[in-house]
């Protein structure tokens, strides 16, 4: 007896804001199942506004956020952040925010806190000591003294242990190495792949972030400009002009 | 010699009744960074608790362990004020906290002086009074059960935030709440959970407190001292740390007793905060 598993984050005429200031403006976007979608844009446009509204910590003051996994249909835009956990969805939060006082194994453990992750958590733990040896070998050692890109890395584990279906990332890159950028990017994919992911990545790298994705939105003070399969993306004026450099 | 020997089993034994009346605080100002210094004040109203259920012949311990679920909804209940009052509005916290928890002193030992005047209160137990003697070694067997009663204490609450998800949350609850929303806990439902058991576990430290000596209402000075001294030693939140810490303070108060005299002793734990400050202020264990 197969179950149909389905997933799809939709959102519609989103506007989203601190006091006066207008973060998002009439934003849509559509993640369907299996996808990686792309959020591109340069700092300051509301990339982290919109993922914060996903996840339940801004909330949106006109428009709708919907999540519908496996046939039920949740109203992300109502619920708490630890409900939206509860459901599904993980986020690893720009600037990493690990604990750094707790070790690296300490850190993985509370990334399984929501109940369903519990009955996993020995499998789990050793699918990231898996993907991720280097987090094996210093699993007592403390979040807060380990390098940047170690830190990112523990963050993306620590995020995949509570079993989500939907996956948000936001700016994985910053502050790391332009090397350490690259590993990161194809590590989201390849995990992406194993356990059968929905990705939303927020991203300022375009040529990083394109590497992976399906799907590609372009947001420009808080409103969608493109949107359009990763190919579109690449053939458009407006994204060879200001985002890839390229030269006319 | 022998005189220091006994000073050292007895501060051994003193040290490890600090570590039980300091968890409660290791718990509260060490990981969820509440300013508590009514901690003193909880403990002496669990002392006075099991005084009273003592009065129907209960043994202090029981009473101590009876009092727990009472004292766990009590320190729920003053976070919840706390937080909804003061932590919830604003960065100056800190400061303000320190006012209100103040307030709760002020009126735990008023309440008390008004309720039961200013004597002195003993309890009664078979263990209290006796002795163990072992060569020329004598062990009150009231410091045993404080002694046992504390390495239980301080175990099993280490245990339960190393073991538990709810124990790794309160963990981290001061470091990060915003990441911990995001591994699906709520931070103030963690922090007054934890705080109330924090409370609980002062109040069963009330009864050892009431077993080791004669409690009066304002006995809550004296430990204000002892306390903070424990945990700043112990390395803010660190469970090991405190036992050790408990034993350290036990034993310098206990040989500054037996060589300089009883005038000393108070001075010993605000001498080894400051030491402490001085030379390693992250503490023994601090991470």
């Amino acid at each position: 007896m197969a179950t149909e598993l389905a997933l799809e984050l939709i959102i519609e005429n989103v506007d989203a804001g601190y006091g006066a200031v207008r973060a998002l403006q009439g934003v849509s976007l559509r993640v369907a199942n299996g996808e990686t979608a792309a959020l591109l844009g340069t700092n300051g446009n509301g990339k982290s506004t919109l993922m914060k509204c996903v996840m339940g910590m801004v909330r949106p003051t006109r428009g709708t956020i919907r999540l519908d996994i496996d046939g039920v249909t949740h109203d992300l835009s109502r619920l708490s952040t630890e409900e939206i956990v509860n459901i599904g969805v993980a986020m690893v939060p720009e600037g990493r925010r690990l604990f750094p006082r707790l070790t690296v194994e300490e850190n993985l453990l509370l990334g399984a806190y929501r109940p369903l992750a519990r009955a996993d958590i020995a499998k789990n733990i050793g699918f990231c000591y898996e993907a991720f040896p280097l987090l094996l070998e210093r699993r007592r050692q403390l979040a807060g003294s380990m390098s940047g890109g170690q830190q990112q890395m523990l963050a993306i584990a620590r995020a995949l242990m509570s079993a989500p279906r939907l996956l948000l990332v936001d700016e994985p890159s910053v502050g790391l190495a332009p090397i350490l950028v690259s590993q990161t990017i194809s590590k989201i994919r390849e995990l992406k792949d194993r356990y059968g992911l929905t990705v939303l990545m927020a991203e300022q790298n375009f040529h990083q972030a394109i590497r992976i994705a399906d799907r590609g939105y372009i947001i420009v003070h808080g409103e969608i400009v493109f949107d359009g399969s990763v190919g579109e993306l690449e053939q458009n004026d407006l994204v060879k002009n200001y985002y890839l450099g390229a030269t006319a | 010699m022998d005189l220091l020997l006994d000073a050292v089993i007895f501060g051994l034994l003193l040290g490890c009744f600090y570590a039980a009346v300091s968890v409660g605080l290791t718990v509260a100002f060490g990981l969820l960074d509440v300013p508590h210094i009514a901690h003193p004040a909880f403990l002496v109203l669990g002392a006075y608790c099991t005084w009273l259920l003592n009065g129907y012949g209960l043994d202090p311990i029981v009473a101590g362990i009876v009092l727990m679920p009472a004292f766990m909804a009590l320190g729920m209940a003053v976070y919840r004020f706390y937080y909804e009052t003061f932590e919830r509005r604003g960065s100056d916290a800190g400061l303000r906290g320190l006012a209100f928890f103040f307030g709760v002193v002020f009126i735990i030992e008023v309440g008390l002086i008004l309720l039961f005047g200013v004597d002195q209160r003993l309890v009664e137990a078979a263990y209290i009074g006796k002795s163990l003697d072992i060569g020329d070694t004598r062990l009150p067997l009231r410091m045993l059960v404080a002694f046992a009663m504390a390495l239980i204490l301080t175990a099993g609450l280490a245990l339960y935030l190393s073991k538990t998800f709810t124990g790794r949350a309160i963990k981290a609850v001061a470091q990060d709440e915003t990441a911990l929303r995001l591994m699906g806990a709520n931070p103030v439902r963690i922090k007054q959970w934890a705080f109330g058991i924090a409370t609980a576990v002062t109040g069963l430290a009330g009864a050892l407190l009431i077993i080791i000596g004669p409690v009066e209402p304002t006995i809550d000075r004296v430990y204000i001292g002892r306390t903070f001294c424990v945990v700043v030693l112990a390395g803010l939140g660190s469970m090991s740390g405190t036992l050790l810490a408990g034993i350290i303070l036990g034993i310098s108060e206990s040989i500054v007793l037996t060589m300089l005299g009883a005038s000393w002793a108070p001075a010993v734990s605000f001498g080894l905060l400051l030491v402490m400050l001085g030379i390693r202020p992250q503490g023994l264990f601090g991470r």
